[in-house]
């Protein structure tokens, strides 16, 4: 049955994506939704959740607010919320009947702003798109908000783009990507968005290059390079030599200003197993595992992926059905634990956790191969 | 560019009244985009000589997907208006308002404007400020400001009251802002006394009269607006008399 997944599970939504992406800036979250409960946006799919706080909360909006409209008091909600935090900013983000009812929400911020004096955002999430949305449109709206125009650089000063619990965890995956990258001579600039606060997002335009580590960070590195001129590259430091090969890429982006993804767009051998996941993630693995051990693989993505980010061999792949005809002559798959379900018995089959695919079910298994040799092992 | 709404109870004249704004601006040597936001896609038929509506961004969308371009929901009026139907869903069912956000979104994300880089565009919308997608052309990045159709007739007069009333009332959101009233006289009593009135309880002037004429009737009955059909006569000079004042409203900034 098209557009149905009887087997597999789903990815989490924007609405997640852009609790994520706020979670570290000491900003007031407000999903404007139905129900008191907010484990579906920060809990579940939120690691963070059960060791720091993040003010997210759910404006409770009711049948009647829905049909008859309840933007004051959804903006009155919000101010006796912010004048007891006293956030840094407020978000004010979208669910599933706000876009039924066409609820704007940029004037709601606009609202709350006039009336309390702090920035505000309105953020369109409407829990129809994957957490690649959410985490955009965040970014999006920090960058248009919050960072400031910089005209020094800081030699070799680097942002890390893209690094949210969604796909990279919580096993020191992103604290490695650090160590590497200041083991490399790099200074971290900011790290959106495990590690930095709003005053380091902020100064993230001082950066002489951005290091892309997932889609959802695409649009954001492009309205750097429009705005600031500042170039990114693309991929995520994945075993030993493309590590090696990520870091000279980003040394040649701040010496020529060139833009690049860091794996090989094209590959000429015949592919021996399929890898499923986020595109960046799961190409930089692609690449790390042909360099290290000499496998080569095709990467197919369920979810939106920007053609540039894809390598030629590589494909989008939204339907579960067909996804199934994919693997069936796969000798070796490597994915998330949940697509074992769909995976032919022929096939090897890799448990590769995916935070955003089945949350804290296989957390305890993900390998941290950030600059590691990859052996068959890992 | 000059971004305006037409707002009115429904049947008022919006579409007529717009379409005829929209040939005269066009026969200045202005580019006019005229966007109808109505379900019914009748916005502007009189302009490309329709007999049926054409096919509206919500109809291509259902049948495409994303995969069209601009030229499928665009067709060239008279006096090369270019014609736009967001379209909505089958009667009794969806939601209208919901797909003016969805039609509207869609012509921006595949970059209208700048393809057609028109100096104005006007768009036309239904009876009503109703739910929060017919309020879309209002919003901020869309019209600049709203102009109401009403005739003297009470209940004419009491939509578009309840329309200025919305508009002020989303005066602290960035919405648009109020232009005026367009007197489209159904030649009931005491009728420039009643929308005088409703001009001045709003603060907003009476930007045209538009007098009833068999013309534009017998223009309908050729698909054709007023201006192509009988470009000489006075009610051609009266349309071409309220583009001129809205244009120069929308370019003074007077508001």
């Amino acid at each position: 049955m098209k557009q149905t997944a009887s087997f597999i599970s789903a990815y989490t939504a924007d609405t997640s994506g852009v609790c994520s992406a706020l979670y570290e800036l000491g900003g007031l979250v407000i999903m404007h939704d139905a129900s008191g409960c907010n484990s579906t946006y920060h809990t579940h799919d939120e690691p963070r959740a059960y060791y720091m706080d993040s003010a997210v909360y759910v404006s409770a909006l009711t049948e009647m607010e829905a049909v008859m409209g309840g933007d004051d008091r959804l903006v009155n909600d919000i101010l006796v919320a912010a004048k007891e935090l006293n956030p840094n900013f407020i978000a004010i983000c979208g669910t599933p009947i706000p876009l039924i009812s066409g609820v704007d929400f940029a004037a709601l911020a606009t609202m709350c702003e006039n009336k309390c004096g702090i920035p505000s955002l309105g953020i369109a999430t409407n829990g129809m798109h994957s957490y690649l949305s959410g985490v955009s449109q965040a970014y999006q709206a920090l960058f248009n908000r919050f960072v400031c125009p910089q005209t020094a650089k800081v030699k070799g000063a680097v942002n890390i783009l893209g690094a949210t619990p969604l796909d990279f965890s919580i096993n020191s995956q992103v604290e490695d990507i650090r160590a590497f990258l200041e083991g490399q001579g790099f200074k971290i600039q900011s790290c959106w968005s495990m590690g930095s606060s709003l005053e380091e997002i902020a100064q993230s335009a001082q950066a002489e290059v951005n290091l892309v580590l997932s889609s959802d960070s695409l649009p954001l590195a492009k309205l750097f390079q429009k705005k600031y001129g500042i170039p990114y590259v693309v991929g995520v430091p994945y075993g030993e030599k493309f590590s090696q090969k990520l870091a000279g890429d980003l040394k040649a982006a701040i010496a020529s200003g060139n833009s690049s993804v860091s794996y090989a767009k094209n590959t000429a051998c015949k592919p021996q197993g399929i890898i499923i996941g986020e595109s960046v993630t799961a190409c930089s693995l692609a690449q790390s595992l042909a360099m290290d051990l000499n496998l080569n693989c095709q990467v197919v993505t369920p979810l939106a992926a920007s053609p540039e980010l894809l390598r030629e061999i590589d494909r989008t792949c939204t339907d579960e059905d067909d996804l199934t005809a994919l693997l069936k002559d796969a000798p070796l798959v490597i994915a998330d634990g949940l697509y074992e379900p769909v995976v032919p018995s022929s096939a090897k089959f890799y448990n590769l956790p995916h935070e955003a695919f089945s949350g804290r079910m296989y957390r305890d298994k993900l390998p941290n191969l950030i600059n590691k040799p990859l052996k068959k092992e890992n | 560019m000059i971004k305006l709404a037409i707002y009115g109870k429904g049947g008022i004249g919006k579409s007529t009244t717009l379409s005829n704004i929209s040939a005269a601006l066009a026969e200045k040597g202005l580019k006019v985009m005229q966007i109808g936001c109505d379900p019914k896609s009748d916005s502007t038929l009189n302009l490309y000589h329709g007999t049926k509506p054409m096919m509206s961004i919500l109809e291509t969308m259902r049948q495409k997907g994303d995969d069209f371009t601009l030229d499928d929901v665009t067709q060239i009026g008279f006096n090369g208006v270019i014609c736009v139907e967001s379209g909505g869903p089958t009667p009794g069912v969806g939601c209208a308002g919901r797909g003016i956000i969805a039609a509207l979104e869609k012509l921006n994300e595949k970059g209208a404007y700048e393809k057609f880089t028109p100096d104005v565009v006007l768009y036309d919308c239904p009876g009503d400020v109703v739910c929060g997608g017919f309020s879309m052309p209002m919003r901020q990045g869309y019209a600049d400001m709203v102009y109401i159709v009403t005739s003297g007739e009470n209940m004419s007069i009491y939509a578009a009251a309840n329309i200025a009333t919305a508009v002020a009332n989303f005066k602290n959101r960035g919405y648009a802002s109020l232009g005026g009233f367009i007197l489209n006289k159904r030649n009931v009593p005491h009728e420039d006394e009643k929308v005088s009135q409703l001009a001045q309880d709003f603060s907003a002037p009476i930007v045209g009269t538009i007098n009833r004429n068999e013309l534009v009737q017998l223009a309908e009955d050729q698909h054709m607006c007023v201006l192509e059909a009988y470009p000489d006569s006075e009610q051609a000079q009266e349309y071409r008399k309220l583009a001129d004042n809205i244009l120069r409203l929308s370019q003074s900034g007077v508001k």
